[in-house]
């Protein structure tokens, strides 16, 4: 194989945030694009086998799925939806302010986005604590008090509601870790660190797992909430 | 090699003279092991931690091979030997072969491969080590605290209502090797889209790096799902959330299509990287043209594509629909076409080559052989009628082997033995490592073949008492004594190639004349790969048999080893022709 | 196969697209809109379970196409990022492909399956030729987990 030394040397030093690997910032941009991306559909697939799990079970038990559900406050899971969507708005405007390099822009938005997951996660809560206290969370005491079921069979019930926690639970815990990458994102900014200011990609990365986070709302809410009556 | 400029010294980077300092001796400390970001690094990481798995795995495997022996056991209680097996199966799927090509050798080559420093996101490199031992730890921690039983494919109802807690600790453990295993797969996909030198072109790629690829495609698509699927057995036991109970409703078989959605692509994911050092070392050691070699880059995307389409075939005996089992089996035939690609190609490769039998070599004519035994039995099973006599006996045990040890393992070692003078700087000792890998090849047949027999004869895998059929014991002992052979034939590479290092001749940077990006820096490289990014001009495989055989008969004239003056001939033999 | 893989693969990326932010703005009117959608599409009854299902379902996939496609900035990305989001969901629903192991049992012909069978509350759906309505599930089957 004939090779010969390049002619244009390292990159390096050239800029702040270019790794030592890579030739100049845009092969490194793209490069945290395309890993992002691979990363996202790592997460299409991990949520698909949930919701493949949940298609199954919903059309094997159909009524009972349906009868259950109503437990759920659509009302809860409406606010949350808009809440969501919301966030989604600015965490693609902060991307916006990060391209522009504005810096109190891109704090200002990312910070909403952290009180619209704040917000989430504390209707979620609530919604939890309600369900817990009508004893439908699966194990021993399900269904103890049996007028939350809805004339429900028990046992599907409980596969419905296994796939409520585990799935909303999953998700929730998505937005959790949105929150502390979010939070860690806003440090930086705050400290004016070159890493994210001379570099817009840190903050669109971000913004891409937070879509990625709306988009699986997107489907839980109107599979979980908003069944249809068989 | 049309476009060399005329100075040889300008020439190659290998020309270039030999860097004191290389990747190995840079820093000596242990944090600077720890913390490293370099790919190399991280590769001999691996190589140092798997083959420790490999070895706890051998030993499980040791275990139930002498139980076999007689009919009725005499080392282990039953429900040890179900949890020996489980250690086994869980130890060399999960931790060895899933790990050992991609993560070992891929780590190390693929950006010396395509002339980069460092893989696109070292750090994530070294995380996914870090995963890969958090993992690793679980595992053991669960196997240690009395381990489980459930096999390595993990059924429902067996490791979910009729299992020890342990079982929660391993699923974990595996929950996060596979993260590991995820981040080592971005990471071969963007470094192989974003890395490559200037004029490295998708064509001009080694088969190796296109084998490497592909994996990385199975890794990110299929991973996930068994994570997920595995985490809800996990969310089962411990947060009581019944997912695949069958007795409040929920489908056991569910769990079996997801799991096997994962882990027929994950076989793939053990063997398509040893197709990619096949490839190499073909080519190499018949020094000649790859033959057809988009056929084979394209037959590894072929593979990784299909194998997400051939789940249902593990199974058909369970109540699985009949006609999804006719559409699986169907799809598992076309399965066989890339793969038989691949092996025609290669005894193509061999027709005419100036074939050098060095150790690499004949590990890799081994890996035809086995392979293609393997392969073809897994077509047996693929087919309705004979899977239903053939599932779950020892024929299986012996076609999983024949492709995971004859195929991925075989590869795995001729890649090491040919890549080691480029990992550690050292030459290994040729003929004892020549007979070693017959004695490989010998010990493996004699393990595995009676298997194929005494499985057909309808000896039920996962049993230890076979009283019922004494005519069995023959072909049990003949394998205990092949594997007793194999792990002879194991040790012995451990202990000649650590004795390398010390004491091994030091190893030029090509000693092989081998092609290829990876032999045009020092042995062992630089920290940063090349002292300067190369530029391609030309394909990898540009061997000229004709030439070669002069060259040869020329080294022989000169006595000297004709691996070792080839370098210095290569760059004669360009000045003659111009 | 001259070219260079870094000038052919990445087309797009070091030089961003700064995006309107009306553009934004109205995709999340939008998405908020069809979220309206879905809630009166879940309470008005087209005739048939199956289209109600599969109508919440296509207006999901459309706020999610926006999302991707807007939000996510898919629209001004490489063609190798398109080409991930595409494998990605294609492999998803190949994974769906497992439904259909569930959705051809009822039409096995196996003899002595068809034999009343009072509630399937196992695994499979019942199989039975030519498939009849399923009986009702409410209520039976009922054993705590302890
Ligand atoms: C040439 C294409 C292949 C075909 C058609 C094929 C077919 C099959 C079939 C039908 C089974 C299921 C048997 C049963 O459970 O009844 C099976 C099992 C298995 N195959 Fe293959 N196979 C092929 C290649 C491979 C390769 C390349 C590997 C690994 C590197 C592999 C690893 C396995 C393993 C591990 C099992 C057993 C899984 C278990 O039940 O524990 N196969 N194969
Ligand atoms: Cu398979």
């Amino acid at each position: 194989m004939a090779a010969i030394a390049s002619d244009h040397g390292h990159g390096h030093g050239h800029d702040e945030a270019l790794h030592h690997q890579f030739e100049d910032m845009e092969q490194q941009n793209d490069s945290y694009i395309v890993g992002m991306w691979t990363f996202l559909v790592t997460e299409v697939m991990f949520f698909g086998a949930l919701f493949l799990i949940y298609t199954l079970y919903r059309s094997m038990y159909q009524l009972d799925f349906y009868l259950a559900h109503k437990v759920l406050d659509t009302r809860m899971g409406m606010i949350n939806t808009f809440v969501l969507l919301f966030s989604s708005f600015t965490v693609a405007m902060s991307v916006r302010f990060a391209q522009l390099q504005n810096r109190m822009g891109v704090l200002a938005m990312l910070g909403i986005t952290q009180i619209c997951a704040g917000t989430f996660m504390v209707i979620k809560y609530f919604e939890y604590q309600e369900k817990f206290g009508h004893h439908l969370y699966p194990g021993p005491g399900f269904g103890s008090s049996p007028s939350y079921l809805n004339g429900a069979s028990p046992n599907f019930a409980q596969l419905y509601f296994g796939l409520y926690f585990g799935m909303t639970g999953l998700h929730g815990l998505h937005v959790l870790i949105g929150m502390i990458v979010i939070g860690y994102l806003m440090a930086k900014w705050w400290r004016n660190s070159p890493m994210v200011t001379k570099d817009y990609i840190p903050t669109e990365l971000v913004g891409l797992y937070w879509h990625f986070v709306d988009l699986v709302w997107i489907f839980l809410f109107p599979l979980m909430y908003l069944m249809p009556k068989p | 090699m049309s476009a060399i400029p005329a100075d040889p010294n300008v020439t190659a980077v290998s020309a270039t003279p030999r860097t004191e300092t290389n990747y190995l001796n840079a820093d000596w400390s242990i944090k600077s092991w720890l913390l490293t970001g370099d790919h190399k690094r991280i590769g001999i990481l691996y190589l140092v931690t798997v083959s420790f798995f490999f070895f706890l795995g051998s030993i499980a495997a040791g275990l139930i091979r002498y139980e076999l022996t007689a009919p009725a056991g005499f080392i282990l209680e039953s429900e040890t030997y179900n949890k020996v097996f489980s250690a086994h199966g869980i130890i060399m799927v999960f931790l060895f072969l899933i790990v050992a090509i991609p993560a070992i050798l891929g780590n190390f080559l693929l950006p010396l491969m395509i002339g980069a420093r460092d893989m696109a996101f070292p750090r994530l490199n070294l995380l996914s080590w870090y995963l890969f031992m958090i993992g690793g730890a679980c595992i053991m921690g669960g196997m240690i605290n009395g381990g489980v039983d459930s096999g390595w494919t993990f059924y429902v109802p067996y490791s979910s209502m009729y299992a020890n807690s342990n079982v929660t600790m391993v699923l974990t453990g595996i929950f996060i090797a596979g993260f590991s295993s995820i981040t080592t797969g971005i990471n071969f996909i963007v470094t192989t889209h974003k890395m490559r030198a200037p004029g490295m072109t998708w064509f001009r790629l080694p088969l190796m790096v296109w084998a490497l690829y592909a994996t990385g495609v199975v890794i990110i698509l299929g991973t996930p799902v068994v994570a997920v699927t595995l985490l809800c057995i996990i969310f089962e036991r411990v947060f009581h959330l019944p997912i695949f109970s069958a007795e409040l409703g929920g489908d056991p078989v569910l769990f079996q299509h997801l799991f096997w959605f994962y882990s027929h692509p994950a076989v793939y994911i053990m063997i398509l990287p040893a197709f990619g050092v096949q490839s190499e070392l073909i080519a190499n050691f018949a020094r000649k043209r790859v033959f057809g070699y988009h056929l084979i880059a394209f037959s590894s995307l072929a593979i990784a594509g299909l194998g997400f389409l051939v789940w249902g075939h593990h199974m058909f005996i369970s109540s699985e629909s009949m006609y999804q089992g006719v559409v699986f089996s169907l799809i598992s035939f076309l399965v066989a076409i890339p793969s038989a690609i691949k092996v025609f190609n290669w005894t193509a490769t061999l027709y005419k080559g100036n074939i050098r039998l060095q150790t690499p070599m004949i590990y890799a004519l081994g890996f035809i052989g086995l392979f293609t035994i393997g392969g073809l039995t897994g077509l047996f099973l693929g087919c309705l009628g004979t899977d239903v006599h053939l599932t779950n006996t020892y024929f299986i045990v012996a076609h999983f082997h024949y492709v995971m040890v004859g195929g991925a393992v075989t590869a795995f070692l001729g890649g090491l033995h040919y890549w080691w003078p480029k990992m550690t700087g050292r030459l290994y000792p040729e003929s004892i490592a020549k007979w070693n890998a017959v004695l490989v090849f010998i010990g493996f047949n004699l393990t595995f073949f009676p298997q194929f027999i005494v499985g057909f004869m309808g000896m039920p895998r996962r049993y230890h008492y076979y009283y019922f059929a004494p005519e069995f014991q023959p072909y049990h002992i003949m394998s205990t004594l092949g594997s007793t052979v194999l792990a002879l034939s194991f040790i012995i590479p451990g202990l000649y190639l650590t004795r390398s290092l010390t004491k091994g001749a030091k190893a030029s940077a090509n000693p092989w004349g081998a092609h290829g990006l990876e032999w045009e820096t020092s042995s062992p490289p630089p920290t940063s790969n090349f002292l300067q990014i190369p530029v391609v001009l030309d394909e990898v495989y540009d061997f000229d048999p004709v030439t070669e055989h002069e060259q040869d008969k020329a080294a022989q004239a000169l006595e000297v080893p004709s691996y070792l003056s080839n370098e210095a001939k290569s760059i004669e033999s360009e000045k003659e022709k111009r | 196969m001259a070219s260079t893989p870094l000038s052919s693969d990445s087309k797009h990326g070091g030089h961003s697209h700064i995006i309107n932010p009306w553009v934004l703005f109205f995709n999340m009117l939008w998405l908020m809109f069809l979220l309206v959608i879905t809630f009166i599409a879940s309470e008005f009854d087209f005739g048939n379970v199956i289209i109600n299902n599969v109508v919440a379902m296509l207006i999901a996939t459309v706020k999610a196409v926006f999302v991707i496609w807007i939000f996510m900035g898919v629209m001004h990305a490489s063609k190798l990022a398109k080409i991930w989001v595409v494998t990605g969901f294609g492999v998803l629903f190949l994974m769906f492909g497992i439904l259909g192991d569930y959705a051809t049992r009822q039409y096995e012909p196996v003899s002595g399956w068809e034999t009343n069978v009072p509630n399937n509350g196992g695994s499979a759906f019942p199989r039975e030729w030519p498939p009849q309505k399923k009986p009702e599930q409410v209520g039976e089957n009922f054993r705590p987990r302890g």
